[in-house]
Formats: structure tokens, sequence, C-alpha cells
């Protein structure tokens, strides 16, 4: 069974022969770029410099070897564009603060500060106020707040407007090519990076890619606003909503039946201990938009919905389904109320778990290979059983994160066949 | 009077910026005590807020709204609460650590700690284990508290809360954490004297730490 054959059955929830794994095929299902090299290493495929895919997170592109090595069943079609504004072509040297050394795209343009931090500047345009930052030591981006003054009388959702573009034909272009060459040069189930759902995505609320973003910007007022301006907001998620209907009329033009999944929506809605925000206002804001956007998807494409929200989302994940969403990611079990076997038992039925394979903030970066094993093996057990459940971990693999954790947690997943033996089955 | 009372509970409660900077300056012009407003008032508005969150009828926007009507009463009854003299409850030096730009959790327990009549020093992020020692080592700080949402940065806890033993300080100040990769385990293992795992908790925590009531005496309003 290849990784098409085994994704294309564990989505319509049935057992493949092992769970699919995904590592790499989006920005929330990856991997830091300095663990990847240690693991690359680890595997015998080199120390060549690693190619950052994602630059905000600083994510390695997972390479061919690397994917076969690991039994990765996935790959994305990723956008021609990076959360900071430029093309992810013409790559150039540079170095992690851990000194992993790596290659990133031309218009990476950055400074280091007096402190060391370093600065990066949106569409690679050095005239603008940098609108990120990695501290010195550190790991990964995070935006610079670049608040302008808000008049609280007037403000204008158009403000938001430069945020939503539709696809140019050299964008379409360059998605044709990698579709037709994927689907066609290998036999990996292939997923869309389409994004383009994700309404009030906090991560986009500072506008990391604009040079100089307007409107609301700051993500400490957004949550305020989202009770205070709600028809402002509402007005940003509908220009936003418009925008990815008439993109996912030219995605689907482009991609027809060759990818299996559709990444919708990366708006977080849950924190450690419950949701961010009521589901009160999740089906006011929210849910109408989303609905019309996964309706359109199931109307015109075989593609299943993928949304990912961080957190303690279960009091919201009957709306979600509501909503059209068919894949949850990343299943963060150690959240409240998010436990594997709860989750699976009220809402595995409808909801294909992506993720959940082991915990990220804890087992995976400062338990043993032991706990390793057994957390992936209970995972597998209890979310693997009728499909439904693709392995990854609760979100990105992190820095620091041990080698043998990461290379043991792969080795249990390829070992996993379903049907589990009777002794392994839930009881 | 006890209408503008009133008002003003209702006013933070429900998150109504405007209107609880209104009613406090109305309450002041009435000739109500600072002490009395903040003791009987605001702290116990705030209490409910926390209250309300705890028990899922509110969430993060609605602590966020009420926290910010309590930030802009706060600052109009300040200058008469040091005129007469007013002692805050405690002293909290708060920071994300080293390494970690996140902040939202953060400044939503300053505002809430300050809510509940604490004088907060707000270090910011990526904030350096020295600049902790030296807040301590400034005097007059009861609890520093902090923040981290990386895994990878979760270590700088615990480095932070060495140097203090380091520098014989730690004796001196409760330290609180929160964020999202800690927990009670975690936290007594790094050496921290509480974990809380929201806003609400911190300020339970605070007066705990401080030896304070777990909620602010409730006067007649």
């Amino acid at each position: 069974m290849n990784g098409r054959e085994r994704v294309r059955k564990t989505l319509r929830h049935e057992e493949p022969d092992r769970p699919p794994i995904d590592l790499g095929s989006t920005p929330v299902t990856g991997i830091a770029a300095s663990t990847y090299f240690r693991i690359r290493r680890a595997l015998g495929l080199g120390e060549q410099p690693v190619t950052i895919g994602e630059p905000f997170q600083i994510l390695a592109e997972v390479e061919e070897p690397v994917r076969r090595a690991l039994g990765v069943d996935t790959i994305g079609i990723w956008n021609p564009t990076n959360m900071f504004g430029f093309r992810n072509e013409g790559w150039k040297p540079w170095a992690l603060p851990d000194g992993t050394p790596a290659l990133v795209p031309r218009d990476f343009e950055t400074d280091v500060d007096a402190d060391g931090n370093t600065l990066i500047y949106p569409k690679g345009d050095r005239r603008a106020r940098p609108s990120a930052r990695l501290p010195k030591d550190g790991y990964y981006f995070d935006a610079i707040v670049r608040q302008g003054p808000l008049d609280e009388d007037h403000l204008d959702p158009q403000d938001w407007a430069e945020q939503f573009e539709p696809y140019s034909d050299e964008d379409l272009r360059y998605l044709e090519d990698a579709v037709t060459r994927l689907y066609r040069d290998t036999d990996y189930a292939l997923v869309g990076n389409f994004w383009q759902g994700g309404l009030g995505d906090v991560a986009h609320v500072p506008a990391p890619g604009l040079t100089h973003p307007k409107g609301l910007r700051d993500p400490n007022l957004w949550y305020e606003y989202l009770l205070t301006h709600a028809d402002y907001i509402r007005g940003i998620f509908e220009i936003q909503a418009d925008v990815a209907l008439r993109n996912l009329e030219l995605y689907r033009q482009v991609m027809g039946d060759r990818i299996e999944v559709l990444v919708m929506s990366g708006t977080d809605f849950g924190g450690q201990q419950r949701p961010l925000c009521s589901p009160k206002l999740f089906d006011e804001l929210w849910k109408p938009l989303y609905r019309k956007l996964n309706d359109w998807v199931h109307a015109h494409t075989p593609w299943k919905v993928f949304f990912h929200s961080c957190g303690a989302v279960a009091p919201l994940l009957d709306r979600f389904v509501e909503a059209g969403v068919d894949i949850l990611n990343p299943v963060q079990c150690s959240a409240a109320g998010m436990d594997a076997a709860t989750l699976k038992a009220k809402h595995g039925d409808r909801l294909v778990f992506w993720g959940g394979g082991v915990d990220t903030q804890k087992t995976l970066p400062f338990g043993t290979v032991d706990e390793v094993r057994a957390e992936v093996r209970e995972r597998v057990r209890i979310l693997g059983k009728g499909g439904g459940f693709v392995f990854n971990t609760v979100h990105n693999i992190q820095a620091r994160t041990p080698t043998e954790n990461v290379l043991a947690l792969y080795e249990e997943v390829r070992a996993a066949a379903f049907p589990l033996a009777p002794a392994a089955r839930v009881p | 009077m006890q209408d503008v009372l009133d008002a003003l509970k209702k006013a933070i409660e429900e998150g109504q910026a405007k209107d609880a900077a209104k009613a406090v300056r109305n309450a002041l012009d009435g000739g109500a005590e600072p002490g009395a407003i903040l003791r009987d008032v605001m702290v116990p508005a705030m209490d409910e807020v926390g209250r309300r969150y705890e028990c899922g009828d509110y969430f993060l926007p609605e602590m966020l709204i009420s926290a910010r009507a309590m930030k802009e009463a706060l600052a109009i009854l300040r200058p008469q609460l040091v005129a007469t003299d007013v002692r805050p409850a405690g002293t909290v030096v708060a920071g994300t650590v080293k390494g970690d730009l996140h902040d939202i959790g953060k400044n939503l327990v300053c505002m809430m700690l300050e809510g509940a009549g604490f004088e907060v020093r707000d270090l910011g992020v990526d904030v350096a284990p020295d600049a902790f020692v030296d807040a301590v080592r400034g005097g007059g700080v009861n609890v520093i508290a902090l923040s981290a949402l990386l895994t990878t940065t979760l270590p700088n806890m615990k480095v932070t809360i060495e140097r203090l033993k380091a520098a014989g300080l730690r004796e001196s100040v409760g330290v609180m954490v929160g964020g999202a990769p800690i927990n009670g385990a975690l936290a007594t293992e790094i050496g921290a004297d509480g974990y809380a795992e929201d806003a609400a908790g911190a300020v339970a925590l605070a007066r705990r730490l401080v030896g304070a009531p777990a909620e602010s005496p409730r006067g007649a309003t």
C-alpha cells in the first residue's frame, strides 16, 4: 500500500495497513530545522544545509531521502509566497543562532541588532520596518506589532483588503507545476496548503508579510475587538471569505482531484484549559463563513477539509463538524478535555484526527525513549482504530528535541500494523 | 452614591471601559473614599470576572475587556490612592522569560493582578534571568511571576530561579509560573512556589504567596 492509498483509506474512516504518517506537508505538521539537521545526520543522510521551507517558524523542508527513511506518506503543495511576503526561491546560505547551517530564500533580508536579535524585513524590503524578531539564541521568529494609531470611530475593514489577494497567473502556474510534478512523480498523498479560510488567525493579525499594515494589528487588542467592535471584525472576515471563495475556484481548476486534503484554516480557538472564545461568539462570527467555504469545497471537489486549531477545543468540535470540517489538527491531547479516548469516542466517526500522535510540549522533548514509544503506541491504538487517523506529532517537532526520541517515534508508527493484535486493541 | 458604585461594579464586570471611567469619576466627585472604592467595589468586581471565567461563562475576550475597564478606572483612581496612602496588596514583578516573545497571557495576568490591588512591574518579554534578579535586588518585591509559551524557553524559568538562589534572594520572594508548556508538577520540579493555569488562578496564587486571604474581603458597597 503506498502513501496515497493509505491516506485515502484512512480519510474514508477505514483502517489501512498501518497509520499513514505526515511530516512536513504543512507548516503545522513539520519539524524545526535544527532538529531536522540532527535527524538527517543520524539517518546517515548527510550534513548539508537545511532548506528553510517556512522561515517564520524556521521549519525544514523535508527531503525525499528523509521521507523514505521515516516512512512518510504525504507531501504538501506549498504556496509560492511565505509568511514574510516573499517567494521561496533563489536560495542563499544562512545559519541559525545555534549554528545549524541553512538555506533561505533570496529575499530573506535580516539585520542583527545590538542585543543579538535577528530582525527580518517584510517582502525583503529594507525600507519597511522589520516585521519579526528572532531572539538571540532563539528558534522562531515572532511578529513585531506595528500598530499605527487607531480611530475607533472610523474603523474600515477595507484596511485589511491588501492581505487577501486573488491568485496571480504566476501563482497559479507555480501551483500547477507543483501538483503536476508531485502527482505524476510520487505516490504520496498531496496536501493543498490553501489556508485562506483562516478567519482572524492571530498569527496573521500583525501581518508580518506586509510592508505597511493598516487597521487593527495588535493581537492583544484584537481579542478585545472581537467583542467591542464585532462589526469591524465581521467586515474583515467577509472580505477574506469573499476572496477565499474566488481563490477556491481557481485552486480547484488547478488541483482538480489530485490533492486529497485542503488546508482551510489555521485559526487557533483553544488555550491549554478552554476555548479562547465562547461557543456563542464562534457561532456568530466564524461559523456561517466557515460553513460557506467548506460547503463550497464539498459541493465542487472530492477534497477533505483540514482545520488546524491548537488547544482545548472539545466544546467546539460539534460546531466544527456542523461547519463542514472533516479533519482536525493538531489534536492537542494534553489540553483540557482533549484526551484521545474521549475524542475518538465522541467525534471519531465524523472527524479524522491528523495529529495527536505524541505530545511535543512534554513527552517528546523531555521524556525518555521508552516514554515516547509508549505514548505513540497508546495513541495509535486509540486514535487509529477503524481509520480516521493520520499520524503526526502534536504540532511541529520542536527545536532541542532529542534525536533518539524522534527516531524512536517513527519506528513505533511504522511497526504498527492494522488490524492491531487483539491484545493491543481498545477494550 | 450606592447607584454610582453599583454602576462602577457592573461596568467592570461587563467590560465597559468608558462607563467604568465615568463611574469612578462620579464616585470620587461624590466623596467616596478612594481606598474603599478599590477595596469594596473594584476588586470584588474583578473577583466576579475571575469567577465567571472559572465557571465557563467568560472567555479570554470577556476577561480582557473587563481588565481594560479596570485598568482605565484604576488610572483615574490611582493618584487618589497615592494621595491617601493606600498600600497595594503586594508588589509583583512579571515577565516572559528569555527567548520568548509571547505576552497575551502575561499581560492578562498583569491586568488581573492590578485589578486585585497589586502593584505590578511588568518587565515585558524576552526578559533575561538577571533582569528579574536586579528587580528583586532593588527591594520591595513580594512575588515574581514568570511566563513562557514555548517548549524551548521553558528551561529559562529554571535558570531564572537558580539565579535568584545564587544571588541569595530566592527566599525573599515568592515565585509563580504559568504558560502553555507548564503544569504543577513541572513548577515544583523547577523550584517555583506555585503554578496557576490561568489569570484568575494567578490572582489567587499571588494572594496566597503574600499571605492574603484567597478572596478579597468583601465590604458593603
